[in-house]
């Protein structure tokens, strides 16, 4: 573990340390002979000690009664059932809680809309066939639907001249194809 | 003798309110410091603080002991903090005024004339890097300096592993060099 980029990559976790002692040593060694990890070693010393001022020593300390007294009212104040849900909601609901609630909105979605297949399932499946004209001329279709194997026929046919359409009498056609 | 939190919290969920007491008298600097560092706002912050130990004392039934209770707590808190922070950057004129107040407080500190300038210029280049941070790197960044937390700690907090906790820290000093290189 020479190579300047890994050092520098661990450089943290060596100040902090959290590596393991023959990582630790490595960086150690080259430390002592390279001057550009040195310097970036020294850049985050720096920085650490920045980081401590501005975020430890700059904070007051509190008084314990007062804080105390505030947490003891909210503990012996019954929230509404609103806050209640609006406390649940906001983190479930913000940010990363959309990475998963998203989805899973969209699943909850989609068995919704295919239950209705699966009620299907165990239902007797019907063959049916309808008869409509399809325009002035006369041509009439017939439409065979199969549901298990997904078959659909569609028979055109030509009324044989005469026929009374709306008779409803089983009259023989021709097919034209 | 002193009790230990694990015996504290077993009082307390035995319905003792005198042993949560106890358990936040412990334990409420420690989560305020890490909270302001998160929001950068010292009334925001006392409101979660409290909200932290109120959520605690609602849920201290469920804690079983897995984990420290401290770690508990600081994962109580940080997810309070990080759902605050999340408003407030939907806020931009809040958090503006959050950041003024920040550095009015911390002007009133300082005293060498020439590093005055200096330190002041650090600061405010600081505050506004580590709020350019997104709330889960900053939030490593907080956990280890504050409070000098292992990366075995802070995963449990953040509910992520050492090695996640390794490279956010990577990245998360790596953008503030970047942001202060002239200052270091």
């Amino acid at each position: 573990m020479t190579d300047c980029k890994l050092i520098i990559e661990s450089l943290g976790g060596w100040l902090d340390g959290e590596l393991g002692s023959s990582d630790a040593e490595a960086i150690r060694v080259h430390l002592e002979s390279c001057a550009a990890c040195s310097a970036e070693r020294r850049q985050l010393e720096k920085l650490q000690v920045s980081l401590k001022s501005l975020l430890v020593s700059d904070v007051p300390q509190i008084a314990f009664e007062p804080f105390w007294s505030g947490v003891r009212e909210r503990i012996t104040t019954k929230r509404s059932w609103y806050e209640g849900i609006m406390e649940w909601a906001r983190p479930t609901f913000a940010g990363p809680g959309l990475a998963w609630t998203v989805p899973a909105v969209i699943v909850v979605l989609l068995a919704v809309f295919s239950l209705d297949s699966f009620w299907k399932l165990g239902a007797p499946r019907n063959n049916f066939a309808a008869v409509e004209s399809i325009d002035a001329h006369g041509r009439n279709v017939a439409l065979l639907r199969e549901d298990e194997t997904k078959t659909t026929v569609i028979w055109l046919y030509q009324n044989q001249e005469g026929e009374n359409e709306s008779s409803g009498e089983n009259t023989e056609t021709s097919p034209s194809f | 003798m002193e009790s230990s939190d694990w015996e504290l919290v077993q009082k307390c969920q035995a319905g003792e309110i005198g042993a949560f007491q106890e358990l936040v008298s412990r334990y409420h600097q420690k989560i305020y410091v890490v909270i302001v560092g998160l929001l950068r706002n010292r009334e925001d912050a006392l409101e979660v603080a409290q909200e932290t130990f109120f959520r605690a004392y609602r849920k201290i039934k469920s804690f079983q002991g897995g984990s420290s209770f401290y770690t508990w707590l600081y994962r109580i808190a940080v997810n309070i903090s990080i759902d605050s922070q999340r408003r407030q950057k939907r806020n931009p004129l809040d958090f503006r005024e959050t950041m003024d107040g920040v550095f009015e407080e911390q002007h009133e500190v300082a005293r060498d004339p020439f590093s005055d300038v200096h330190d002041r210029e650090l600061r405010e280049k600081l505050v506004a890097a580590i709020n350019d941070l997104t709330p889960e790197h900053k939030a490593v960044i907080i956990l280890r300096t504050v409070e000098g937390l292992s990366y075995k700690d802070i995963g449990e907090i953040l509910g992520c592993s050492e090695g996640t906790v390794m490279s956010r820290l990577h990245y998360a000093r790596k953008k503030l060099q970047e942001k202060l290189s002239a200052f270091l």
